[in-house]
């Protein structure tokens, strides 16, 4: 039992460094890119990653709106066939709502999602370039 | 019985030498920032290479220059001459006094806070690394006594927890106490790499790491407001801010500045912002606790 687990968990950490991996490989222009992709396919693009950058604790927020949410109401406009997404969200416990345009709403999921994983690649080495004492010059 | 004695005197120095190992790095990484803080703050002659974008007329008249280690208590205060003023006019009538009688009365009236806290002067000694637990703020100290003993509402950013860290560092600053976090075991030095990492690892979209602000940009204007630097940032908590209307610690601090990098910000108790703690507090490490105090 304790080798299946042991085998689960090196499994579920094999899976997560491929999506860091993955989405480092990424060009986030073209990825993201609503005019050439489509918005449900660049909405696909959030969909698959952010799940990993909120495990790894590092999802994007931005004006109150955590990323998840960005990806959540830009799906449902896309599904209802709208041409503006309508975030509902809360910030210091009371209800909040912010308009923009589906092409954005999209292209700002896409581009969160993507970036925070690929921060996290390009951390395992930059972070020491700005310790005094180790990688920072001065 | 000599024999005895010299065996154990020499277990006794293996052990503490080895305790003393543990936090080696961290001594090292604590005196690397405090050289580079006291280089660029030493003389106006260095300045333009430390503040490229400043004006002559700024680096003349609104910096106070050739800061040194304690001096950083005051964070920003210690070298913007402006804010420096701003602040002692604030503090002729400090808001944060009435909060430490409340909490002197809350240690003295709440069921079980003095059992958990027989000596209050302790506001110096936190974080500490516990083993089974890993790093435990003054904070989740505190919260966790309130639990045990039953008592509601106490929360790990602000309210009666603030309070009571306000008197705890009140009575600590008058009995002269200094920071004094400890690193003794392999797994607390664990700790203090990982909030180390953190601190100086880029986030949220706006991609700045705590360093872009408190190490390499301390002492940079942002707007109107000079950056504070890491040494020191964790002496004076917890801290009536203006922005607050109110007292906070040092995990609503945090929670703030993950909002401003543009990041789902961490829980106040996670592993995440007592690991990052731990690390900020040692930067501070031998420095006088001077809390509670007040910024913008």
């Amino acid at each position: 039992m304790k080798k299946l687990l042991v085998v689960a968990a090196l499994s579920v950490a094999v899976a997560n460094a491929g999506l860091v991996d993955e989405a480092a490989k990424l060009d986030v222009k073209k990825v993201c890119d609503v005019k050439a992709n489509g918005a449900d396919k660049v909405i696909a693009v959030a969909e698959k990653f952010n799940p990993e950058a909120v495990k790894l604790q590092v999802e994007f927020k931005r004006l109150g709106i955590t990323n998840r949410n960005y990806i959540k109401f830009t799906k449902e406009a896309i599904k209802a066939k709208k041409k503006e997404v309508v975030i509902k969200y809360k910030k210091k416990k009371k209800e909040k709502t912010k308009k923009f345009p589906l092409e954005y709403a999209a292209w700002r999921a896409c581009t969160f999602a993507v970036r925070s994983l690929q921060q996290v690649k390009e951390a395992e080495k930059d972070w020491h370039l700005a310790v005094p004492g180790d990688g920072f010059k001065y | 019985m000599k024999k005895k004695v010299i065996a154990s005197l020499l277990i006794g120095s293996v052990a503490l030498l080895s305790a003393g190992d543990f936090n080696a790095q961290a001594e090292k990484d604590r005196k690397a920032l405090q050289e580079y803080l006291e280089k660029k703050f030493a003389d106006r002659k260095n300045a333009n290479a430390f503040f490229p974008y400043s004006t002559k007329e700024e680096l003349d008249k609104n910096y106070k220059w050739g800061i040194k280690g304690d001096d950083f208590r005051l964070g920003s205060y210690a070298y913007n001459i402006g804010g420096k003023k701003q602040y002692e006019e604030m503090n002729e009538m400090p808001p944060y006094e009435d909060a430490v009688d409340a909490g002197k009365e809350l240690y003295e009236k709440e069921k079980g806070i003095k059992e958990c806290f027989p000596d209050p002067a302790i506001a110096g000694d936190y974080p500490k690394f516990v083993k089974g637990k890993g790093v435990v703020t003054l904070s989740k100290a505190v919260v966790a006594c309130a639990k045990k003993n039953n008592l509601k509402g106490w929360k790990l950013t602000k309210g009666k927890t603030a309070k009571l860290e306000a008197y705890f560092a009140s009575v600590s600053k008058e009995k002269g106490k200094k920071v004094n976090i400890v690193i003794d075991s392999k797994e607390a030095a664990e700790a203090y790499e990982r909030g180390k990492k953190e601190y100086y690892t880029q986030r949220g979209y706006l991609k700045l790491s705590c360093a872009t602000c408190h190490v390499q940009g301390a002492g940079q204007r942002v707007r109107n407001e000079y950056l504070s630097p890491l040494k020191g940032a964790t002496t004076h908590f917890p801290v009536y801010r203006l922005k607050w209307q109110g007292l906070g610690t040092l995990e609503r601090r945090i929670k703030g500045c993950n909002k401003n990098q543009g990041e789902t910000p961490h829980k106040p108790g996670s592993a995440w912002t007592s690991e990052l703690l731990y690390f900020m507090a040692y930067m501070s490490n031998g420095m006088p606790v001077d809390g509670p105090d007040i910024r913008k």
